[in-house]
């Protein structure tokens, strides 16, 4: 569905702006911090210190890490559908913390970890169109196509504004809304494939959280598997659909 | 918040009767799905895209929010700030009490107590009593408030913010078709090959509406989108074609393109012939100005050549020739959008006629896909204050209140004796805050504000001049209803806690002449009740104590409610509220309104089952009410006879003719000079929703765009040494502000622009913003003024 012109176009610039970008987003957000990078830990105030050459080439954003490789060498180290799924000692709990750290309720859309810049969808898709892992950090793929204006329902995590002004607020910084949490399993018979316990809206491409690049314990054991919708249903009143209200 | 169950399951019960009631084909409309929440439908709370949501509540809380799939405007889609609305209810500080100022600080004092006290104020002096609203204002609180005005207290002085931010586009639209609001809808976003956005960041401030015509492109359509912008934005950035021009000439470029239709003979004859008289301004300027003649037109753009417009604009000659050859081509279909940056202009209802006319001229009207179509930033600018009226000059339905036969109509309806509508406009926004700030012995003579759902100690222009004074003047009383402290609640005397959204019945209309309608979900928090329900019982006390203007013309209060039985319902008393629907009560003594400018609406229970309905909404023979897409277009506008075409049936000239004016380009009333060299242009950006007092309350949004800051050029700091996020003092002769600079970040401004968002209650731009205004709109210029930047060491 993404026409491959403005891909083709954007990748070159993209590729460094945005893993440059993504890298520094995972150390500057007080959000959910991914674990640090080597050679990214950097003691409080620091950053007024020139870093040696070397330390800069080791640093992960520096020339020896790996991030200027190009997007088709990330994509071939990306785990296989066909690879053996083991999901051996993964929490789901964890996994749905995590999930959750990202958004405000089940089925918002979630925050971007990492700055953005101005370009548009073609920046977004460099890594998000069909998803890779560098690391630690995993680029999902996007879960919707048709889409285009990715800034209009993600916002960064935390602010862009490169300067501040030091002002009292007014305001109360919390909020009481206790979002709805996600399900953690569908109703199942037995052993019967398992009912998909959400709705699917903008939730179409089951491989984003399910598949290899899925956070563990929410994977599939059969991504291989071409038809999800085969075994495993949606539900009526989820989905909104006539009949489907009880 | 503690919930009284009984009163919630009482309130859940009533909601599931009437979706029942009205057999509504709508999934989810008050269904609850298996993880026991509860799905009903309800417009967004922000802006006038109208989207429609479906609010998730369990345990008398909103969980979650999803975009309503059976929605025309959003088909499923939302924007960020759609997605976290529900999160605006639950800021730790919302208003729970009144609050009355008392020395430095304020006490919680009763309801009672409060009402008392407005009703105090108004028998001080009834005259000098003012009150200003919104176009957030639900439509049965906008037509309570403007009855209790001017059919109550016989008193004019009620002005909405609406006035600061689409009068230019109410007055462009009745100079050109004798009667307001677009003619098209979102449908023409699906049809259109080229969309031009005048002066509009389409993507940040409507970006579902944006998202409608951009994803058109991944399914194979050929759309050009043309930015007219004076800074790069994110529209910029998915735009074939950006035409950077000077700010304020909009007007020459408009001109530049109906000169080439002219010249190259590309105009649409036959429309001009059969659909268009002309017009140009009248001495003394009057909003309906003077007829003229085809030659007269012609004449007046001769000078407005390509190479002269790119003079005035700085927009290449040879862009303003794309554009005359695009409108010039019948079989390309044209949207024009715009927003504030027409609006909040100098000369708006000169501009917005110029739109107007180069779709008239060329004959892009009246197809889908062909349309001059303004954008409101309020949820219910349109269904609210340009329909119920609540303008100083106004009545419901689009009367006037200088009118003979239209006040006599409105008494009729109101059954209110002669003479009981004051037939002198009241004072506008602007006028209102200067008189307020004026002192009563230099004839200042409004002594009483009371403010609801709106923020103007952070909007009005300039509140230096038209605020703080009377914040020192003991004759002078604010009175603010809110849902949170806010920039004016800071400095009212008595706050009133607010219902909002979902916590109260409501109604808004969009801008597409959507009416909307939803239920109250959940309760509101402590002591917060509706808008409406405190206009009523204010009302209610000055009846009480025997003012006149509460008794219609045989002595019954004007807001006389009953049941079923015909049994009155005491509406003031709050614990009785909700014993009936007052907005639809409300909302059925409005209805008759409507069809004096064949802007039908339908009854409150067609709304119930509907996401929205487009005016007119016209009763067919099978009994069943059907929608309007294209107003004026036969075969859609039910009210074009078979045969005309296009009728526009309001004409100014009362011939079926729509004006084609001609207005000059003239300068700005201030531009940047050696003292300040800047210009400055003020705005919104996506995160925020206009004084971010929602917005700001939402963690994810506020985290996403903390705070205000200043664009600026690359060159431009390079020039002054100023660094990318050093802080710097931005002076205008109005006043200073010091803010953060950003290089190329949101926006990108051009070389001797800076632009600033409005957002931030810490860092008041409106401080610094000209309240110069358009002569016939009265609505001020935020988009431009002088400004220098000034290196906080230097």
């Amino acid at each position: 569905m993404h026409a491959p012109s403005p891909l083709v176009l954007g990748l070159g610039v993209v590729l460094g702006v945005s893993l440059i970008g993504f890298l520094a987003g995972t150390r500057e957000s007080a959000y959910e911090q991914p674990s640090a990078l080597p050679g990214e830990e950097e003691p409080e105030g620091a950053t007024d210190q020139a870093r040696s050459y070397r330390e800069q080439r080791l640093s992960a954003r520096g020339s020896g890490s790996g991030w200027d490789k190009d997007l088709a060498d990330l994509r071939t180290l990306a785990p296989d559908r066909l690879d053996p799924v083991d999901l051996e000692g993964t929490s789901k709990a964890e996994d749905l913390a995590a999930r959750a750290a990202r958004r405000a309720y089940d089925g918002a859309p979630p925050t971007i970890p990492h700055p953005v810049g101005q370009g548009g969808a073609a920046e977004c898709l460099a890594c998000h169109d069909e998803g890779l892992r560098f690391r630690e950090v995993t680029a999902p793929a996007v879960p919707h196509d048709a889409f285009t204006n990715c800034t209009q329902c993600h916002v960064v995590e935390s602010g862009p504004v490169p300067g501040k002004v030091e002002q009292t607020d007014p305001r109360a910084v919390d909020n009481a809304f206790a979002g709805l949490s996600s399900p953690t399993a569908g109703p199942r018979w037995s052993m019967a494939p398992p009912q998909v316990p959400h709705s699917t809206r903008m939730r179409e491409s089951c491989l984003s959280c399910h598949g290899p690049l899925g956070a563990n314990a929410l994977r599939s054991t059969h991504p291989s598997r071409e038809s999800c919708s085969q075994c495993h249903t949606s539900s009526a009143e989820l989905e909104f659909r006539p009949g489907g209200t009880p | 918040m503690t919930i009284d169950r009984r009163e919630f399951l009482k309130l859940s019960a009533l909601a599931a009767a009437t979706a029942a009631a009205s057999g509504s084909p709508a999934p989810a409309e008050g269904a609850t799905s298996p993880d026991g929440v509860r799905w009903e439908k309800a417009p967004c709370r922000f802006c006038g895209t109208g989207c429609h949501v479906v609010v998730g509540t369990k345990g008398g809380k909103v969980v979650a929010i999803q975009g309503d799939p059976s929605a025309e405007v959003n088909k499923g889609l939302l924007c960020v700030k759609g997605y976290h609305v529900a999160l605006a209810l639950y800021g730790e500080d919302r208003l729970t009490r009144p609050l009355l100022r008392q020395g430095d600080g304020y006490v919680p004092i009763t309801w009672e107590r409060a009402i008392g006290i407005v009703a105090d104020r108004i028998m001080l002096d009834p005259a000098g009593f003012a009150l200003y609203g919104s176009g957030q204002w639900t439509i049965p609180e906008g037509y309570a408030a403007n009855k209790f005005m001017k059919g109550g207290l016989s008193n004019n002085h009620i002005d909405p913010n609406a006035r600061l931010c689409m009068a230019s586009a109410v007055t462009g639209f009745l100079a050109t078709y004798g009667v307001d609001e677009p003619a098209g809808c979102y449908d023409d976003l699906d049809a259109c090959d080229v969309l031009i956005c005048w002066g509009n960041n389409m993507a940040e401030m409507h970006p579902v509406l944006f998202s409608r015509v951009i994803d058109r492109r991944v399914r194979g359509d050929d759309v050009t989108l043309i930015d007219i912008g004076t800074r790069r934005t994110r529209t910029t950035a998915q735009a074939q074609h950006f035409l950077q021009f000077r700010p304020h000439t909009d007007l020459a470029i408009a001109n530049g393109i109906a000169h080439l239709l002219l010249r190259d003979g590309t105009y649409d004859k036959e429309f001009v012939e059969k659909h268009l008289a002309f017009r140009i301004q009248s001495d003394p300027p009057d909003l309906l100005g003077k007829a003229s003649t085809f030659e007269e037109y012609k004449a007046a753009l001769e000078p407005y050549t390509p190479e002269r417009v790119e003079e005035i604009s700085g927009v290449p000659a040879g862009d303003i020739r794309m554009l005359g050859e695009l409108f010039g081509r019948r079989d390309l279909r044209i949207v024009s959008v715009w927003c504030m940056g027409m609006n909040q202009h100098t000369r708006g209802t000169a501009i917005n006629c110029l739109v107007h006319g180069v779709h008239l001229l060329s004959g892009h009207f009246g197809r889908p896909g062909d349309a001059p179509t303004s954008l409101t930033g309020q949820p219910s600018a349109c269904g609210t204050v340009r329909e119920v009226g609540t303008l100083s000059h106004a009545l419901p339905g689009g009367f006037r209140v200088d009118k003979d036969p239209h006040r006599k109509k409105a008494e009729e309806l109101w059954n209110l004796p002669e003479g009981r509508i004051n037939a002198k406009p009241g004072y506008h926004t602007v006028k209102m805050w200067q008189q307020f700030s004026t002192p009563k012995a230099k004839g200042g003579d409004i002594h009483t504000i009371w403010v609801q759902v709106t923020n103007p100690a952070q909007t009005l222009p300039n509140r230096h001049l038209l605020l703080d004074p009377s914040r020192q003047d003991p004759d002078k009383f604010l009175i603010v209803s809110d849902v949170y402290p806010t920039a004016t609640t800071r400095v009212a005397d008595l706050i009133l806690p607010s219902a909002m959204w979902v916590e109260k019945n409501g109604m808004f209309g969009n801008s597409e002449r959507r009416t909307q309608q939803w239920f109250r979900q959940v309760m509101p928090p402590g002591e917060a009740r509706d808008d409406c329900w405190q206009i009523v019982a204010v009302s209610y006390e000055l009846f009480r104590r025997g003012h006149p203007g509460m008794r219609d013309k045989d002595g019954k209060w004007i807001f006389h409610t009953t049941d079923g039985n015909g049994r009155e319902v005491p509406i003031w008393d709050w614990r009785r509220y909700y014993d009936v629907n007052v907005d639809k009560r409300l909302f059925e003594e409005y209805r008759p309104f409507s069809r004096l400018k064949h802007k039908d609406l339908a009854p409150y229970d067609e709304y119930v089952s509907a996401r929205g309905l487009r005016w007119p909404v016209v009763k067919r023979e099978d009994g069943s009410w059907t929608e309007t897409r294209f107003r004026f277009a036969e075969g859609y506008d039910p009210y074009v006879k078979a045969g005309a075409g296009i009728d526009f049936y309001h004409s100014v000239t009362e011939d079926g003719r729509a004006q084609l004016w001609f207005y000059p380009y003239e300068a700005p009333p201030e531009s940047p000079d050696k003292d300040y060299p800047f210009w400055l242009c003020t705005g919104r950006v996506l995160e925020h929703w206009h004084t971010g007092t929602m917005t700001g309350r939402i963690p994810q949004l506020r985290r996403a765009m903390p705070q205000a800051y200043v664009e600026m050029n690359r060159q431009d700091a390079a020039r002054l040494g100023i660094r990318d996020g050093e802080s710097v003092i931005l002076e205008t002769r109005r006043g200073d502000l010091e803010l953060p600079v950003w290089i190329d970040g949101r926006g990108a401004p051009p070389q001797g622009s800076l632009f600033v968002p409005f957002f931030d209650e810490r860092l008041q731009i409106n401080e610094l913003t000209l309240h110069e205004h358009d002569p016939f709109s009265k609505q001020p210029d935020y988009k431009k003024c002088a400004a220098r930047v000034r290196r906080k060491e230097a």
